[in-house]
């Protein structure tokens, strides 16, 4: 029996190459991705064609959760210690005083459960720009000190920081170091008696 | 000499291959139990300050939510509202899924309930977020589409140890299973170093070596105590440049089989050095499930 060689080609034509390029959907979803990440995470001046594939994906990456972002200490790590304080007046006069992100007195696991408190305090309520956020906090803060039992009158909160020095050297840890710390408050809130009553 | 046309399309050959060659499922198996647990342990932690962080009585109500968050974002807000139901349910698809992860029961569901929790904490509070969370939604999202259950499961097993007739071929114990999703996982952890390396490289106190001396001052890393010898600018610099090394060699060298597992090793040593010394909750740790993505299981 004689078969035909040409019969058992494959068709070249438009149609084939879609299927073709179907039989390959994983590579390009593969490739597809790599390069939506890297153009992501890379500095636009170092990829010129970030703003256009960063505008082509961001939809999808915001609507299923694969933003992200690698740039921890970079492009330098902070220069300054810093700390969120809260002071809250009770009626009676007595000033409680609760530093919120003192990291170094917490106990290790203290500290290793609160690192979303290291992010939320330090990275964002304390800074000017992200004001929006201090009022929600103070009023959340009356509501918890009511629950323990205070009647607080008057909500501060305070910023503190103080510089690294530019040496290495062991006793410049944080625990350890004398620089003096610098503080401001940037925003109080007098409590109405009848407020969330 | 080859033309660099013919090299490219070997290449390419090469990569479309890697891509669609069915794998060996139990590296994935490894990466999923991993991640659950580590999902997990990221829950507990999470669990005593949800209320603040998410509830309409926390740090962040609804209206100054509304503010800052433009754009709609799969989450079960979705189903809920702004409704403080919403953080019991995150909780209860948290457990579940790092369960189902942890004993690979309904892998594909528990990866959903996972990656879901996840992205709905992640909407309702991005200020709370570290590079873990992303991690976290990242590896769930894409083990949705793995057949991860294929090795490590616990249906499995018990289905072993009621018909053990069936069990008795060990090639048929572990088929192989389509590789793409583990691909974007290990491209995925390439990407991590580049864009790490990268931005760091735009930065002069990493370009000087004073960086890693730098962050070892800042109170609020600070984890257990490191020896005196290590805080001198020498080794500061030394941190600084390996540090730099590492995070931009890794993408290149870990695709020499030869020189694999000794860069997974360093890697394990690095991030190990890191949890150490620096206070970042998981990411030291979540990392390391991606590095199993890359291990070569031996054949059965």
């Amino acid at each position: 029996m004689r078969i035909s060689r040409i019969s058992l080609s494959p068709a070249y034509g438009p149609f084939s190459l879609v299927r073709g390029s179907l039989r390959h959907w994983q590579t390009f979803l593969v490739v597809g991705y790599t390069v939506a990440a890297f153009s992501w995470t890379i500095p636009a001046s170092l990829f010129p064609p970030k703003t256009v594939i960063d505008g082509m994906v961001s939809g999808p990456f915001l609507l299923l959760g694969l933003w992200q972002a690698w740039d921890m200490f970079s492009p330098d790590p902070r220069a300054t210690d810093i700390c969120v304080e809260m002071r809250c007046t009770d009626r009676n006069g007595t000033v409680d005083r609760r530093m919120l992100t003192d990291m170094v007195a917490m106990g290790y696991f203290e500290r290793w459960q609160k690192d979303r408190w290291r992010k939320y305090f330090n990275d964002y309520l304390r800074l000017d720009d992200e004001h929006r956020l201090w009022q929600p906090f103070a009023e959340y803060a009356v509501r918890r000190l009511r629950e323990e039992g205070h009647d607080p009158v008057r909500v501060e909160l305070v910023r503190w920081w103080r510089p690294c020095e530019p040496a290495v050297r062991p006793d410049l840890r944080a625990d350890l170091r004398q620089t003096p710390w610098s503080s401001y408050m940037f925003h109080r809130w007098a409590v109405p008696r009848e407020w969330d009553q | 000499m080859k033309s660099p046309w013919a090299m490219i399309v070997r290449a390419s050959v090469a990569f479309d291959r890697w891509v669609r060659d069915p794998v060996d499922p139990r590296p994935l198996a490894w990466f999923r139990c991993w991640l659950g647990l580590l999902s997990l342990v990221n829950l507990w932690l999470l669990w005593p300050d949800m209320v603040m962080w998410l509830g309409n009585e926390g740090v962040l109500p609804p209206e100054v939510h509304r503010e800052t968050v433009g754009g709609t974002r799969i989450s079960v807000f979705m189903l809920t509202g702004y409704s403080d139901l919403a953080i019991g349910l995150i909780r209860c698809l948290g457990l579940a899924g790092g369960l189902g992860l942890v004993l690979g029961v309904f892998p594909r569901c528990a990866a959903a309930c996972v990656w879901l929790a996840a992205v709905s904490y992640s909407w309702r509070n991005m200020d709370i977020l570290h590079s873990g969370d992303n991690l976290i939604r990242i590896g769930a999202f894409f083990l949705i589409f793995a057949r991860s259950g294929e090795a490590l499961s616990l249906p499995r097993a018990v289905s072993r140890r009621l018909f053990p007739q069936a069990a008795v071929d060990p090639v048929a114990l572990y088929q192989p299973v389509p590789a793409w999703p583990q691909r974007i996982l290990q491209l995925q952890l390439c990407i991590l170093y580049l864009a790490a390396g990268v931005w760091k490289l735009m930065g002069p106190t990493w370009r000087n070596g004073t960086a890693v001396g730098m962050v070892l001052q800042l109170g609020e890393f600070q984890r257990f105590p490191i020896p005196e010898f290590f805080l001198t600018p020498i080794m500061s610099q030394v941190f600084t440049y390996g540090t730099l090394a590492f995070e931009l060699g890794f993408p290149v060298l870990i695709w020499f089989p030869r020189l694999r597992l000794p860069v997974l090793v360093a890697g394990l040593a690095f991030h190990a050095g890191l949890d150490w010394v620096m206070n970042v909750q998981l990411f030291q740790w979540l990392i390391t499930a991606y590095y199993l993505l890359w291990l070569k299981p031996r054949r059965s």
